[in-house]
């Protein structure tokens, strides 16, 4: 009875898939060549822009197709493929078809019945998001029979659908409303003559996130479908039929997916709605901010509403080449942590040793008396992985002026060969649209789920539509697709990279193979072994592919970043990983946002002076001397280098809290309060963006990957140096499970919701239902 | 009423606030200048006056401690003489002494502009809670105070 996913009435007619063929024959850009090239800013990108246009078909600008078929539209002849439905060409003319169940990125249900039109010879009218178009068939979107059917259909749901817009989260983005008006009749046959009430469904609990009035649901079946083709998940399902019929998990379960706010999207009603957004705001009422996410390494699309200096709702925006239209649940619904666990004020210590709040002149010249007190080689700066970009140019800046070169990431990066010298060694270079055209996928050392939710969702497409095939090397995690487990540790790379292993061959096979290397692999003991070892596999791929003659330039190594800004610090020149701080135990430590807590008070000088410049009191504040209130995500103007290379902006969607200031500004301040001539040479933005292209040109050409070259370079150097030997250990997966997912930086750890859904999942893995 | 009444109020009024500079004085800080009966004293040394010479409404009146000067304001008068003022009753305190019961308060002055002003205590959060160094942490905080955050004890899946 109950029927999970997508078996209730779904025809799996075959989405073709949209591939974005992007041919970029990127030439060489290594961090090295664009420092010397800097001036010259030569345009070393593409012709390609990032943002295609939604597909509403597959390959709707081929008009000229061989085997293109004309369709008629309201007499209007259109010349699509075989095989787009009707709904798809009426797109193509111009035409609107109303709609509730068929969506771009689904499956096609054909259920809800709103898209019927008639066609000619045709007696009934007929679905047009399910109909294949023939050759000369002649569609009329606005006839009287096609008129009366949406009427009625209309009627029908509207009938089974309570009154109580005013309500109701979802008015004012509700497409039951909006097309009601478009389409629906004026008047309604309905009338409860026995005054037994309308339909009635109870509620469900699917946790702390999505709000479900059942009432309202109209049976389209985009959450059961999303569930189960996008996300992995075949928690949701139908119960009942006809009138009887209920979307819901059949027990009470939560709906344990790290993609599940995006079926608030999806819910044409509002039978979905968003728990933390419940009841405060229409949408009318808020400002839209577009802006980029830092919570993955991915830095998808988000578009930051707010009103009245907070922050509302975190949506999704549509980019093809990174996110789609899908969010991760946690840069959904973080935004309630950039509201809590604050830096507000500068602070310092006072003479008993206790942090006490200071103004900023205080606070700043109480800095720099002490940072003129230490000789720049004694000094060290440690930043986090959500510093945007001016502030880590503004922060080298400050240092080099001091004399100071040891800056560090907190995240770290195997050094030995090329390291990070080579940009190749550290990018997701095939990209993440790279995914659709691969056909083997090689996961080392990353639960994927996790680190890049919406990479995995891509992943999870291929596997679907592409027969994409995925193998993964360390510790085996649900990636909600199958995959070929080959191994738990380095050993099993080793044994690939030289070509003995029983998977060689397979791999040896793929015309387009992608390794992907997660970044948390790389933290592990074994992580230079795992990168060399890589490096090495990737490069004897790559020489395969070209003596079979394959001339494309498809790059194989991938490293995906679990941090939003982890390569844009690299392009700046940091230092990966604090082993050099700790090696020199500085006097002066400067740490911008660095709060995974690598560096400890241990690891510097007895005396050292340690300051905090952040927007979240966490690891790193409670170590400090002095605390610098800075701008979250939502609150400044400031770039993000994605995991692929890709240059963002994100915009200012509120105000700093408090005294807090954007982080590039504060570091001008402290230039002018330290010693010498080390004020920095910008006072606007523009000039700060000036200085961010004179460093790397790349950093300002925003939405643009910068492509990186030199693998065989890096292979030489891996092979010269001595392949390094690994200890054979279990490379780890930082984020094993659905609770591990939702607190990972400073800002959701500060989140109430994301602490709501750890319990939610943990209470989950209690009940016999699992997860 | 002849203009020799009038003469003769002046001069009494002249007398009874000790002479010329004083009354020029008084009328520079009342903006009036009357004589009466001295009817009583208060605590913070107001001096009550009474003559039914002056039509009702004006017939009592107050002339505050010199120490507040131009200072001076209506809730300075204590509750007993505030009756007597308004005509709530013709006695006096100094002839009928008020009750005193123990719940009574002090009498106290209206604040209001001055920095003891009262304030209501807020009642809403704050919008963006701070973080606060480890010294200045309360037990306001939610692990140690769920209730007041509002955040319910047991929670199945979530909150609903």
């Amino acid at each position: 009875m109950f029927h999970p996913g997508g078996v209730h009435g779904a025809r799996h007619i075959a989405q073709s898939l949209h591939h974005v063929k992007n041919a970029i024959r990127g030439t060489c850009s290594s961090k090295l060549l664009m420092q010397q090239k800097a001036a010259a800013a030569v345009a070393v990108e593409s012709k390609k822009g990032t943002v295609t246009p939604p597909p509403t078909g597959p390959a709707p600008t081929a008009p000229a197709a061989p085997n293109s078929v004309e369709v008629y539209i309201d007499d209007k002849m259109v010349m699509v493929e075989p095989g787009t439905t009707v709904l798809q060409a009426a797109a193509l003319a111009g035409v609107e078809i109303p709609r509730f169940c068929y969506h771009d990125r689904l499956s096609i249900a054909g259920n809800c019945r709103m898209c019927l039109v008639e066609v000619e010879k045709s007696v009934k009218p007929v679905a047009s998001c399910a109909m294949p178009v023939m050759k000369g068939m002649r569609v009329k979107t606005n006839s009287p029979m096609t008129r009366k059917a949406r009427e009625g259909v209309m009627e029908f749901l509207l009938m089974n659908h309570p009154l109580d817009c005013p309500i109701c989260d979802q008015g004012g983005e509700c497409d039951l409303q909006d097309q009601s008006m478009m389409f629906g009749s004026d008047r309604s046959r309905f009338t409860d003559i026995k005054f037994d009430g309308k339909r009635a469904v109870e509620d469900k609990n699917i946790g702390p996130l999505i709000k479900t009035i059942m009432n309202r649901c109209i049976h389209c079946t985009r959450c059961i479908r999303f569930g189960s083709e996008v996300a992995g998940v075949d928690d949701l399902g139908t119960t009942g039929r006809g009138n009887e019929m209920q979307v819901g998990t059949y027990v009470e379960k939560l709906f344990a997916s790290e993609l599940s706010g995006n079926v608030i999207d999806l819910c044409p009603v509002g039978a979905l709605t968003s728990k933390p957004y419940a009841f405060t705001y229409r949408p009318w009422e808020l400002r839209k901010h577009e802006s980029v996410d830092v919570m993955d390494g991915l830095g998808s699309a988000i578009l930051v509403n707010s009103r009245g200096g907070e922050i509302i709702r975190i949506l999704p925006r549509v980019h093809e080449g990174i996110n789609e239209e899908w969010i991760s649940d946690k840069t959904r619904f973080v935004y309630d942590g950039l509201k809590r666990q604050r830096l507000t004020q500068p602070m310092l210590k006072n003479s008993q040793g206790l942090l006490e709040p200071v103004d900023w002149e205080d606070a700043l010249s109480g800095i720099a008396a002490r940072i003129n007190r230490v000789p720049g080689q004694e000094m060290a700066a440690l930043v986090g992985g959500l510093c945007d970009v001016e502030a880590l140019t503004a922060l080298k800046d400050l240092m080099n002026r001091l004399g100071c070169e040891t800056l560090c990431t907190e995240e770290s990066f195997p050094m030995n060969a090329a390291g990070t010298d080579l940009r190749s060694n550290y990018l997701l270079n095939t990209k993440i649209t790279g995914v659709e055209e691969a056909d083997l996928v090689l996961l080392i050392g990353t639960n994927i789920r996790f680190e890049a939710p919406v990479l995995n969702a891509r992943i999870r497409k291929a596997y679907l539509h592409n027969n994409l095939r995925i193998a993964s090397i360390g510790e085996r995690v649900d990636l909600r697709y199958e995959t070929d487990f080959l191994g738990d540790s380095v050993h099993v790379l080793a044994q690939l990279a030289d070509g003995d292993h029983k998977y060689s061959e397979i791999l040896s096979k793929a015309k387009k193979p992608m390794i992907i290397v997660g970044s948390s692999s790389l933290q592990h003991g074994d992580g230079t072994a795992v990168l060399a070892n890589a490096i090495v596999l990737a490069d004897s791929l790559r020489s395969k592919m070209s003596s079979n003659g394959d001339e494309s330039d498809w790059k194989v190594l991938n490293v995906l970043h679990r941090h939003a800004n982890q390569v844009g610090a690299l392009d700046l020149g940091y230092k990966a990983g604090p082993s050099a701080i700790k090696q020199m135990q500085p006097k002066v430590l400067f740490m911008m946002g660095a709060d995974d807590g690598v560096v400890q008070r241990r690891d510097l000088a007895g005396d050292a002076f340690v300051i905090y410049q952040g927007h979240h009191g966490d690891k790193g504040a409670e170590m400090a001397d002095a605390v610098l209130p800075g701008a979250a995500y939502t609150e400044k103007y400031a770039t993000y280098v994605n995991t692929e290379g890709r240059a963002q902006r994100g915009n200012v969607a509120v105000t700093p809290p408090g005294m807090a200031r954007e982080d590039w500004k504060i570091l001008r301040a402290l230039s002018e309060f330290v010693r010498g001539s080390s004020v920095l040479p910008y006072d606007s933005l523009d000039e700060v963006r000036k200085r961010l292209a004179e460093i790397a040109p790349h950093l300002t050409r925003y939405g643009q990957v910068e492509d990186a070259n030199y693998f065989r370079q890096s292979k030489d150097l891996v092979w010269n140096a001595a392949r390094p030997g690994h200890s054979g250990q279990t490379l780890p997966a930082q984020q094993r499970e659905l609770e591990d997912f939702y607190m990972t930086n400073t800002i959701s750890r500060a989140s109430r919701t994301m602490a709501k859904c750890v319990t939610a999942a943990r209470h989950q893995k209690s009940t016999r239902y699992g997860l | 009423m002849s203009l020799i009444q009038k003469t003769l109020n002046l001069f009494r009024a002249i007398k009874q606030n000790g002479g010329i500079l004083s009354s020029l004085k008084t009328l520079y800080v009342t903006d009036d200048l009357k004589w009466g009966t001295h009817v009583g004293t208060d605590k913070y040394g107001n001096k009550y006056y009474e003559n039914n010479y002056y039509f009702l409404s004006r017939n009592r009146w107050v002339i505050y401690n010199p120490d507040f000067h131009l200072d001076y304001d209506g809730s300075q008068i204590p509750p007993e003489w505030h009756m007597w003022m308004h005509y709530t009753t013709d006695k006096p305190p100094t002839v009928k002494p008020p009750v005193n019961y123990k719940w009574m308060v002090p009498h106290q002055e209206n604040k209001s502009g001055s920095s003891e002003m009262y304030y209501p205590y807020s009642t809403t959060r704050t919008k963006i809670e701070s973080w606060q160094p480890a010294h200045l942490r309360t037990a306001d905080t939610e692990e140690q105070n769920p209730k007041l955050f509002n955040i319910p004890q047991n929670n199945r899946i979530g909150v609903q």
